[in-house]
């Protein structure tokens, strides 16, 4: 199957998205696979398979291999006399900012180029957790409580402690901290808004079981993961996460009723439905006294969490023969020419 | 990293910092030198000194942090006290590479620790001299866009305000500061320094009345090879004020 595959991007998740796309390179080996890489000034360059390694993108190897330009329906690689295009089906793994908030999507759209990926409207929803939040009390699915602090805004938080704080709009654990008493909160804080102007305050909740899905839709069915029930200390921090992205070996399922698994799968599909469609996702719940809660959707997870699949080749070829059209408009011109024949001319 | 605004003179800097070992109660600030950054100091001393919490500042116009308007050295150093007096950290022993060096001497700290600090003025050798008035004299004949030639390594690149702020601290010279500072300074060297050279050292070391000047085998960035040594050096320092 051919598949291009797009990563970098201006983002806090640059480096993670680098990593996601050498794990996916191995994970998807004998598809035909095509790597352009989006640097953080936005030119795309078409990189050699044979350098897909961290050390091109950090050494700035990169800029010596081909740049890429959009034109509708495809990347284009323009040459002396005539140019190359790429048009294959792109598999959006920029994470983060551009990727996951919408960009990415919108210019893929405009170019009618065709793509696994979140649509603008799903990107919106899931990248910053405050939407995330409204789009749970729409779709009736549990969350937990919050409070959004804006920066240079004096606000009395009413949680109380421990509680975690997190920049509204950021994926991977970065800026995010458990803060068990006031001397933890003014750092805490400085250290979220230093990537987002938007913070949210959660209850550190205590007991918590965690449990992650991840599913996609194909010919009109969600076709779900394994549950994982992540290994933490007390939460993922950005280097633990780091290194989730890059392993490879199968996780264990976790060790839950069939109830309380179709009750996450019922929940995922209540999110997925109607907004999702075209991405493979990952929704991580906490599960408290046997309730069910969202606490976030990664609309392009970490290596396209291909560690939760069991056949994840078949689970990308089968999501991308079933992408949603995105319906063209025709313009015929039928209403100038009524008025044009109206007046006579 | 975390950022904090703070005003200063009418404009706004967002200071960027990280705290190592948050819940410890004496305070090690470490400042770097000019066109460097915080990440470079965290990553030579952050495995050191647990006993500390350490505070890696980037200072206006470097790394994350901001700057909007030319500085001298003392507005630096006023914006990293008014820094310091957000976060309540304490001026228990503050550590300056080169530049950073100066802005320490300025706060006044109850340790002062000097790695290859700058702050005594060296006459710029007649090759310096001569480029300085070469240009000037093509400046003069509209031939300002052969700059580039010219300025020192350290201040391409800069932004107006920066570039005005390094021809502001860069001929400072903080003899008299030295002299009157009070408190237990460590000059840690480099031997082979040649951007703020040992004979510096000595001269601070002999300005300054309760100091011990340790020299090292290396250049302007010894200390990154010697990170273990000097942290000892500093703790040592640090638990001699402790005796009465």
């Amino acid at each position: 199957m051919k598949l291009t595959i797009l990563f970098g991007g201006a983002s806090f998740e640059h480096e993670i998205s680098i990593v996601s796309a050498i794990t996916l390179k191995e994970k998807l080996s004998g598809f035909d696979l095509n790597f352009i890489f989006c640097d953080n000034d936005h030119t795309f360059y078409l990189i050699d398979s044979s350098k897909m390694k961290a050390t091109t993108f950090s050494k700035g190897e990169h800029k010596k291999m081909p740049q890429l330009t959009l034109k509708n329906g495809a990347f284009a690689q323009k040459g002396m006399f005539a140019s190359k295009e790429y048009n294959d089906v792109v598999l959006n793994l920029i994470h983060g900012g551009d990727g996951e908030d919408g960009t990415v999507a919108a210019l893929l759209d405009f170019f009618s180029i065709k793509y696994i990926g979140p649509r603008v409207d799903a990107s919106t929803f899931s990248y910053d957790k405050r939407y995330t939040k409204w789009l749970c009390e729409a779709k009736d699915v549990k969350s937990v409580k919050y409070e959004i602090l804006r920066a240079n805004e004096h606000k009395n938080i009413t949680i109380p402690f421990p509680m975690i704080i997190k920049p509204a709009s950021l994926g991977s654990s970065i800026g995010v901290s458990i803060v068990k008493d006031e001397s933890q909160l003014d750092y805490a804080l400085d250290c979220a808004f230093e990537y987002d102007a938007n913070v949210i305050v959660e209850p550190f909740l205590k007991g918590v079981k965690e449990y992650n899905l991840a599913g996609y839709m194909a010919d009109d069915k969600i076709h779900f993961s394994i549950v994982e029930e992540p290994q933490k200390e007390e939460f993922l921090d950005f280097e633990k996460k780091y290194m989730d992205f890059s392993r490879s070996e199968q996780v264990l399922k976790a060790d839950i009723s069939e109830e309380l698994v179709l009750r996450l799968k019922t929940t995922f599909e209540r999110v997925y439905r109607g907004m999702f469609e075209g991405a493979l996702i990952r929704c991580d719940f906490f599960v408290v006294n046997n309730e069910v809660y969202l606490n976030e959707i990664n609309p392009i997870p970490g290596s396209m969490a291909n560690y939760l699949f069991e056949d994840f080749k078949s689970s990308i070829e089968a999501l991308s023969s079933s992408l949603p059209d995105s319906k063209g408009v025709k313009v015929t011109y039928d209403y100038i020419h009524s008025i044009s024949s109206a007046k006579g001319k | 990293m975390a950022i904090k605004s703070i005003q200063h003179n009418q404009h706004t800097f967002d200071i960027s910092y990280e705290i190592v070992n948050p819940d410890a109660k004496v305070d090690l600030i470490v400042l770097h030198g000019w066109g460097s950054n915080k990440n470079l100091m965290k990553q030579t001393f952050s495995p050191y000194m647990d006993a500390f919490r350490h505070i890696y500042i980037d200072l206006p116009g470097f790394g994350n942090s901001t700057c909007s308007g030319a500085l001298n050295t003392a507005d630096v150093a006023r914006i990293v006290e008014l820094f310091m007096i957000h976060i309540n950290a304490s001026k228990d022993i503050i550590v300056g590479h080169s530049f950073g060096g100066k802005v320490a001497l300025l706060l006044d700290p109850k340790v002062l620790v000097l790695v290859a600090s700058a702050g005594i003025y060296t006459p710029k050798p007649l090759k310096v001299k001569a480029k300085i008035a070469i240009f000037k004299i093509f400046k003069f004949f509209g031939f300002s866009k052969l700059r580039s030639l010219f300025v020192a390594d350290d201040a391409k690149k800069l932004n107006e305000h920066m570039y005005q702020t390094f021809k502001n601290v860069v001929n400072e010279d903080f003899a008299d500061e030295f002299s009157k500072y009070n408190g237990k300074a460590l000059l840690c060297w480099g031997d082979k320094d040649t951007a703020t050279p040992l004979s510096s050292a000595k001269m601070i070391d002999s300005l300054i009345k309760d100091s011990v000047l340790e020299v090292y085998n290396g250049d302007h960035y010894f200390f990154m090879k010697n990170a273990q040594d000097v942290s000892k050096k500093i703790e040592a320092t640090f638990l001699k004020t402790l005796e009465h």
